[in-house]
Parts: C-alpha cells; structure tokens; sequence
C-alpha cells in the first residue's frame, strides 16, 4: 500500500457534519456507523493506536454502503470510501474473509466458472428457486433455508442465455461511431433484457458495436470488499483486452462496474499495486461511459426521442444510484432523456439522490439495516404518485423491486435504457 | 477495580448499548476540537429512566460521567479527559408533545436542531437558535452551550427560546424546572443557569421550547466590500437606520478565498470583506427595508457588488457558503487556534483592525468570519502543525486577541463555551470572585465533582 493513500482522509477534521447525511448513520444512529468514526479507526490503526482484533471491527466497518454520500457532503474532500476499503484489507487479514464472500471472489474471477454456475444454477432453477411474477419487477425466491440470503428476498433473475452468448462479437454500424459494450455480471445473467435494449438502440443510432468475448467481470464487489488483489488481476486482464479495442467509448450500462472500471482501477494501481498499470489504467478510464451520458451528448437520441411515443402514457419518477450520481457525475443526462419522450410524465421524487440501501453485499451481510433505507426509498417513490420508478443500476433495480414488493406497491421497476428502447418502439413499458 | 464494578451495573441495565471494548471507546473519544480522550464506558441512553440509574450507579462510585450529544462541539465539551463514562444521549431523539396553542414543543435532548426544523415546516413555524450546525447538533448540546446562530440579531440564542427542562441531577434526581408559562417568576430561574453550564450541573433530558411562526416574506442580500472596516461600518449603519435584520453576518478575505476555493462560488477577486445580510417580516416590511439597505449601499463607494438573492436556491448558495467557511479552513494549515469572541457591536471595527495588525506582525493567517450583526467574530489562527515557530507565534496572537478583546469590553467565547481550550481564560475575563461562586453552584448541584468535571474551571 501506497502512504500517500491516507492523505485522501486524513483532511477529517471530526466536524459531524457527515453525520446528518450518512443513511446507515440515520438507521443506527451511533458513531461506528458513521463517516467520521470509519476515518477514526482506519486512522488510529495507522498510528499504531488500536488493532482489529476485536470481532466488532467486521461490523463497524462492514457496515458502510461506499455510497459516498459523506464525501459529496464533506466540505474536505475526505474519503471515506478509501478509507473503508483500505480498514477492511486490515479486517479480512485478521478475521479472513466470509465463505460466501471466497466463493463469490473464486466464481467472479473466471468467466468459465461463472458461466458454469449460472448453468447449474438454470439447470436446478426450478429446485433451488421460486420465480415471482405479478412484483414491482421480475425476480426469484431461493426455496430452501440456508445461511446467506433470506427465502423471502428477491433475487435477481437467471436467464435462459447470457448477454454475452447471444450477441455476436460484432455489429456494423453506418454511422462513424464506433463503440464497445462491457456489459457486467447482471445484465449478462440476469436483466438481459437491459442488454438487448441498449443494442437495439445503438442499432437504431446506426453505430458500430464490439462486445469482446473475453470481457471478464470488473472486479468492483471483490475490490469493494477489500480483496484488492483478487480484483486487480481483473482489473489487468480488463485494461489489457480493452486497450486493443479500438472505440470512441466503452459503454457500460451497470455504474457499479462503469466506476471500478473508471475511478477505482487507477486507484488500485496508484494507491494498492505497484503502478506499472495505472497509465493504462488512466486511458481505459477516459473512454468508459455510462449509455445515458453518451446518448445525450454524443449522439442525436433526445431529437429523435421528440418524436417518439410509449404505447401507453406513464408517469414515471427516477432513482439516482449512488455510483451513477456521485461517482460518474450523470444527474441530468437519463432525466432529460427520459422528459424527452412526449407521453411520459416525469415526476422527481423526494431525496432522489439517497442511497436505495443496496450496497452490493452490505444488502446480504446487513439486511435489516439495508431494508430499513430501502423501506425510506420504497415511500418517496409511492408518494411521487408515479406508475414506474426509473434507475439506471442493476443493484439498485433489485433492491427497489424489493422494498416496493414489501410495502406491497405494484409500481414497476425499469432501467433507463429499456424505458428509451419501448419509447423507440412505440411499445408499452 | 471499581470501573469493573460500574461496567457490569451498566451493563446489565443497558445490555448491547453499553461498551467497553477499544474500537467503540476510540468512536467517543473525539469531538470537532480533533482532541482525543478516550472514555472507560460508552453508555447510549435511551430515555431518562436510564440517565438517573446511570447517575446514580456513577455518583456512588464517584466515575466522572460526561453528557454527549453529537459531538460537533468547539470546546471539548464532550471529551472524558479523565476517562469515565461517555454518556450519548444521540438516540433519544424524539419529539414528545407538539403544543400548537401555545406555540411550544416538548423535545427529548437528542433530538437534531434541523429535525425539529423539519417537523415544524408543514405547521409554518419554526425554532429560531440557527447554529451554523444546526444538522448536526442536537437540542441538548445547543441548551448546554447555549448556541447561537446567524438569526440571533433579531431572535437571540438558544436560552431566548427554552420554557423549561427536564434535567437529571448528579445523584439521580430528575426535576422538571420551568414550566409553559411566558410569566413565572415562582423561586430562581434554574432552567437559564442550566442553559450554557456545558454538561456541569445536570444532564439536559428534555427540553420544552418556544416557537416562532415563520415569516411571511424573507430576503438575502450579500454585499462586497474592497475595504475591511467599511464593511463593519456598514453593520452599524444599517441597525442605525432602525433596520433590525434577522441576521448580519462578516466575512473576510482569507474566508472568502478558501470558500471559493473549496466551492468556487465565484466571488469577486478583490473582495476584502462580505456582508450577507437576511432581512424577514412582512411582504411589505421587507420590501421597505431592503430598498432602505440599498439606498445606504448606494452612497458607499467601497462596495464593489451588492446582489439580492432572486430566490431560494440563491439564498441557499449564499448561505452555504458562509456555512462552510470553518470546516474547510484545513485548505490554509492543518492547525488552527479557533476562538469565538465577542464585543460590543459597536466595537467591531476595532476588534477587526486589530485582529489585521496582530495577524501582519506574527506574519501568521488569521481568519476572521461570524456573526457581525451581535458582534460575534470567528477568529482562526492558522498554523502548520509541524512548524514550532509558528505554533509559539499563534498562541501569542491568541494571547494579544484575547486581552484585546477584554480590553474592549468583549467576551473570550460567544457561543462555542468554555470547556477545556478556553479554560485557562476565564478567570482573567470574569474575576477570582466569580470562579468562587462558579465553583459554589457547583458544589451544590454535583457535591462529588462528577458530572463533567474539569472544565470551565471547576
Ligand atoms: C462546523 C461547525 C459549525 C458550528 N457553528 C456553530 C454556530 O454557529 N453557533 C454555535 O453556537 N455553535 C456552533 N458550533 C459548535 C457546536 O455545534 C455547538 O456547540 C453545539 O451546540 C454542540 O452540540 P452537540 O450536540 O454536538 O454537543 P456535543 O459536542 O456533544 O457537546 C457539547 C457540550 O454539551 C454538553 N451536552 C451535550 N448534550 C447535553 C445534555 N443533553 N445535557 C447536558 N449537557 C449536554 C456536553 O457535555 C458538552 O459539554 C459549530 C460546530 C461546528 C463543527
Ligand atoms: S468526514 Fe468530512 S464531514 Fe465527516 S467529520 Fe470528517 S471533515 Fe467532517
Ligand atoms: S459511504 Fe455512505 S454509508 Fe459509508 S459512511 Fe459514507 S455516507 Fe455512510
């Protein structure tokens, strides 16, 4: 680890004022779930003050959702998520690393294996799981009881076939543009239909796309999870595939996996890793965008959208997912899109911007917790009075489909890019 | 041995909420000073019942016990320097009776300034105190330091606005003092010598506070200065001019450059001081005065901008960049001596001056922002921590500010409190004879020196 990593937080100056804003600090309300305490320990670790022993220190800092909610609202610039991600390095030293957690490291690391279980999985699907229908949005119950995931919690789907099997290597284009797709682990297994809308509009658009085979997963939820050299080996094998690619930019349709790929893998190379990568890093970095960011400022989408209709009028309200948001800075990008189509009724919520409570595996080690935020999120959407809630985050999709199933709301669950899609096709959503 | 004694009694009444292990004792050891002084036992409360046991256990075994709310304090009010028990009232949060005929509420201690902000909005009221903390701070900590905020030009602070209390005594008592009337002179006035006694005489479990209906129309208005002592001029012609603001707030150059820096804001290059003044009342009311504020601007030619706010998302931004000054100082030198004096309001330009030259002869930052309108200015000295030049020159200048600041007439602390980084102050501001009947209340509230103890003298 680089030394220069603790200047990123060490402008802390323990005001509180992250206090007010932090939404697991909201549910738990004490200082170990807090900005400022996760700096604290990381800091006093450092100094040689304090150790990790102690079995609390799995909770207190697992218990952060790295939604940077504190760093937008820091007048320092502290980073809180760099300091809990580096504290967990020093956790999982000492306590190791949660089953679970080894085996999803293990399967995230290899394409084949991955693919396999998503098989397996398909193959025994109707065994292991339930499919929910008639929900805010399609997902599945696991049948049996077992250690890490609830019955009653809504999964994701699995698909019949993966994103990455169904499409060919590539598409032509008339268009000059040229672009490639890194799809992420859950559009390819499971909202595969948020895949196939973002190629059906790219054909609309006429652009060139290329979806190299080899992609391997980006390595974030590993990273996040402090396993940092189990994801820099993803991170090489991600730069060096895709620096070969010649595109104008790399669309990524998952901002969790967008902002490993553009903001954390520089900061593994520069901060974890010897830096050998983090030039390339920095490159691949320039070019990755989310679809709503390079639809509305690369390409003709919003006029065309102007005289497009959705075969039903909605009302519909979004959600901005934290690494969308905050991360890649698109705020107004999906909601201008969105506006553009003449028979949707935007409506904003309250609180937008605050964190669903997803959290990637904060939502499978701290349930409660994480339903509580998401229980705030499910009641700003009910009363936005809107037909169908709008993000542009797997994670977030998930999670929402599921407080909204809980508060029993049938208001659906819809990625952006698939909103745009029916729009183009005078479909109902 | 008796603190394992004490462990277990807690222990057994709070169960999970009460910690002893290193990790936790490091999350309550600290408050805004960046001091750090770790407490023996973490005791989170949740309602009044357990603060008495919780005295009660603490008063016999004679363990200091040091009442929290949410740390953001500027004293090191909150800090256990010597050990004990950190007594978090942060989850007593709760708003116990909403009394909307007598414009009055009923708070537990915990409960977050703006929260209360929050649910008074939809009934059009609201509770005047306005620290620049106000999201996060808590009710409790505002009465025990007697906050004050931007609004106190027309509305004081927080002892203005607290009806009455619900404390607990040093051996457990719990007392209702005050009551919801506006008269009462029945017996002294325990609920204003509780309000500003920083935790060290009883703990604040609730609080019954006045409200105030909110004001039709409201306008901000930011004014920029080339000069500096023309703008604290400025403050006292505008309150000359029967014009009482709801707030005047200063700052001055360096303030500027570092808000612009963290925010970029985009104020005028040489800008030497701003004025952001709020103006509330009636539609017509405000209309008036703000033409009036005009006019006086007009005339004074070391005003380079002068901006009224269109709307609220304007006034916001002016607001939040006044609201961000002090945490982002760290941007100039990573230490800062942090003083909140005041002065009689007309001895602001004075002060201002003087605070230049001081700042001009150490060859040190000083910052100076805050509440003009009460004469209440934010004095940072800035050092490099690991310059020891610097440091000796800071605390000379802090020295040279202070007894300037006396010899004006001022105070050592307007709102921040006395705690432990203003202690060694007091006595030269308030005489050996006050710190004797100081040390006298005391005894009589805590005879065994446990709540707080060791600061402000006692
Ligand atoms: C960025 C920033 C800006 C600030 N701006 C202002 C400002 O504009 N005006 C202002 O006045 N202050 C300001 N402050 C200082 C601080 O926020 C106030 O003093 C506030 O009232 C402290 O509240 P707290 O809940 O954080 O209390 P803490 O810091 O937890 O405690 C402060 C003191 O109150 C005592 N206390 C707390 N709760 C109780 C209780 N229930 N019963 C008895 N004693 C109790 C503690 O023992 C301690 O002595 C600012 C602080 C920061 C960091
Ligand atoms: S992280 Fe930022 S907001 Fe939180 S206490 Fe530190 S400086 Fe203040
Ligand atoms: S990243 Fe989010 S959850 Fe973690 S401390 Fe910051 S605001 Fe809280």
């Amino acid at each position: 680890m680089n030394d220069k990593i603790s200047e990123s937080w060490d402008s802390c100056v323990k005001c509180g004022i992250c206090r007010s804003v932090c939404p697991v600090f909201k549910e738990e309300k004490s200082e170990p779930f807090v900005a400022r305490g996760h700096i604290t320990l990381i800091q006093e670790l450092i100094k040689g003050n304090l150790n990790f022993s102690d079995k609390l220190s799995k909770e207190y800092l697992g218990k952060c959702l790295l939604c940077t909610t504190c760093v937008e609202s820091c007048p320092n610039n502290a980073h809180t998520d760099l300091a809990v991600i580096t504290a967990r390095t020093f956790v999982n030293k000492i306590h190791g690393v949660p089953l679970y957690k080894k085996i999803m490291a293990q399967v995230m690391s290899q394409r084949k294996v991955l693919d396999l279980s998503v098989r397996m999985g398909n193959m025994f699907s109707s065994f292991m799981f339930k499919t929910v229908e008639n929900v805010p949005r399609k997902g599945v119950n696991v049948r049996m009881k077992n250690p890490i995931v609830e019955k009653d919690r809504l999964l994701l789907p699995i698909s019949k076939r993966t994103f990455l099997n169904k499409y060919p290597e590539s598409i032509n284009g008339k268009n000059s543009k040229k672009v490639a797709v890194f799809i992420g682990c859950a559009v390819n297994y499971s909202y595969t239909e948020v895949g196939d809308a973002l190629i059906n509009i790219l054909k609309t658009l006429n652009i060139e796309v290329i979806i190299p085979k080899n992609q391997v997963c980006c390595g974030g939820p590993i990273y996040y999870a402090g396993m940092i050299d189990k994801a820099e080996k993803l991170a090489k094998k991600n730069i060096e595939l895709f620096e070969k690619i010649e595109a104008d930019a790399i669309l990524i349709p998952e901002p969790t996996c967008a902002t490993a790929i553009k903001v954390e893998y520089p900061r593994i190379f520069e901060y974890f890793s010897n830096n050998k990568y983090l030039e390339k890093a920095k490159k691949l970095s320039e070019r990755v965008r989310d679809p709503s960011d390079y639809f509305y400022n690369d390409t003709d989408l919003i006029n065309i959208l102007k005289n497009k209709k959705l075969k039903k009028e909605h009302s519909v309200t979004y959600h901005d997912s934290c690494h969308l948001n905050r991360s890649l800075g698109i705020k107004q990008e999906p909601r201008e899109l969105l506006k553009a189509i003449e028979n949707l009724n935007f409506i904003e919520m309250k609180d937008a911007d605050r964190c669903c409570g997803n959290g990637g595996t904060f939502s499978v080690d701290f349930r409660e917790t994480s339903l509580k935020i998401g229980k705030r999120k499910a009641q700003n959407i009910i009363n936005s009075t809107a037909d169908t809630v709008v993000t542009g985050c797997s994670g977030c999709m998930m999670q929402i489909a599921e407080a909204l199933n809980i508060e029993n709301s049938k208001i659906s669950v819809k990625h952006t890019i698939e909103v745009i899609d029916k729009a183009l096709r005078g479909e109902d959503l | 041995m008796y603190k394992n004694k004490v462990y277990k009694k807690i222990k057994s009444l709070l169960g999970k909420r009460c910690l002893n292990d290193k990790l936790s004792k490091v999350q309550y050891s600290y408050d805004a000073t960046q001091k750090m002084y770790s407490p023996d036992i973490v005791a989170l409360v949740e309602n009044t019942n357990e603060v008495s046991e919780i005295l009660k256990i603490a008063n016999k075994y004679k363990v200091p016990i040091v009442p929290r709310g949410w740390g953001s304090g500027f004293s090191g009010g909150a800090l256990n320097i010597e050990g004990g028990i950190c007594l978090s009232l942060e989850k007593m949060d709760k708003i116990v009776e909403f009394d909307k005929d007598n414009l009055m509420v009923w708070v537990e201690a915990g409960l977050v300034n703006y929260d209360l902000q929050e649910f008074l909005k939809p009934y059009g009221l609201f509770f005047p105190p306005d620290p620049s903390s106000w999201k996060f701070s808590t009710i409790g900590g505002n009465i025990a330091e007697n906050a004050g905020g931007p609004r106190a030009v027309k509305y004081g602070v927080t002892k203005n606005w607290v009806n009455g209390l619900e404390i607990v005594l040093a051996d457990g008592t719990v007392l209702n003092v005050g009551s919801k009337n506006i008269k009462d002179v029945a017996g002294y006035n325990i609920t204003d010598l509780i309000i500003g006694s920083e935790g060290t005489l009883a703990v604040v479990t609730k609080a019954l506070l006045r409200v105030h209906p909110i004001s039709d129309d409201k306008k901000t208005i930011q004014i920029v200065f080339n000069g500096i002592r023309a703008a604290a001029e400025m403050v006292n012609n505008i309150l000359n001019s029967k014009i009482i603001p709801t707030s005047i707030e200063f700052v001055d150059k360096d303030a500027i450059k570092t808000v612009d820096d963290a925010l970029n804001v985009g104020f005028p290059k040489d800008a030497e001081a701003i004025l952001i003044i709020e103006i509330d009342g009636g539609i017509y009311e405000v209309e008036e005065n703000s033409k009036k504020i005009k006019r006086l601007c007009e005339k004074d030619k070391s005003i380079i901008a002068f901006r009224v706010a269109k709307n609220e998302k304007e006034a916001d931004e002016i607001w939040i960049a006044r609201r961000s000054i002090s945490p982002t100082l760290k941007r100039i030198a990573d230490g800062k001596l942090n003083e909140d004096i005041v002065v009689p309001r007309s001895k602001l330009p004075d002060m201002i001056e003087k605070t230049q030259e001081i700042a001009k002869k150490h060859n040190l930052y000083i910052v100076s922002f805050g509440h003009a309108g009460d004469g209440n200015i934010h004095t940072n000295i800035m050092y490099h921590t690991d310059n020891n030049k610097e440091i000796e020159a800071a605390k000379k200048a802090m020295d040279e500010i202070f007894s300037f600041c006396l010899k004006l007439g001022g105070s050592i602390t307007g709102e921040h409190g006395v705690g432990i980084t203003k202690q060694d102050y007091l006595e030269k501001q308030v005489g050996s004879d006050n710190i004797k009947l100081f040390k006298n209340i005391k005894k009589a509230f805590d005879p065994k020196n446990i709540l707080n103890p060791h600061k402000m003298r006692l």
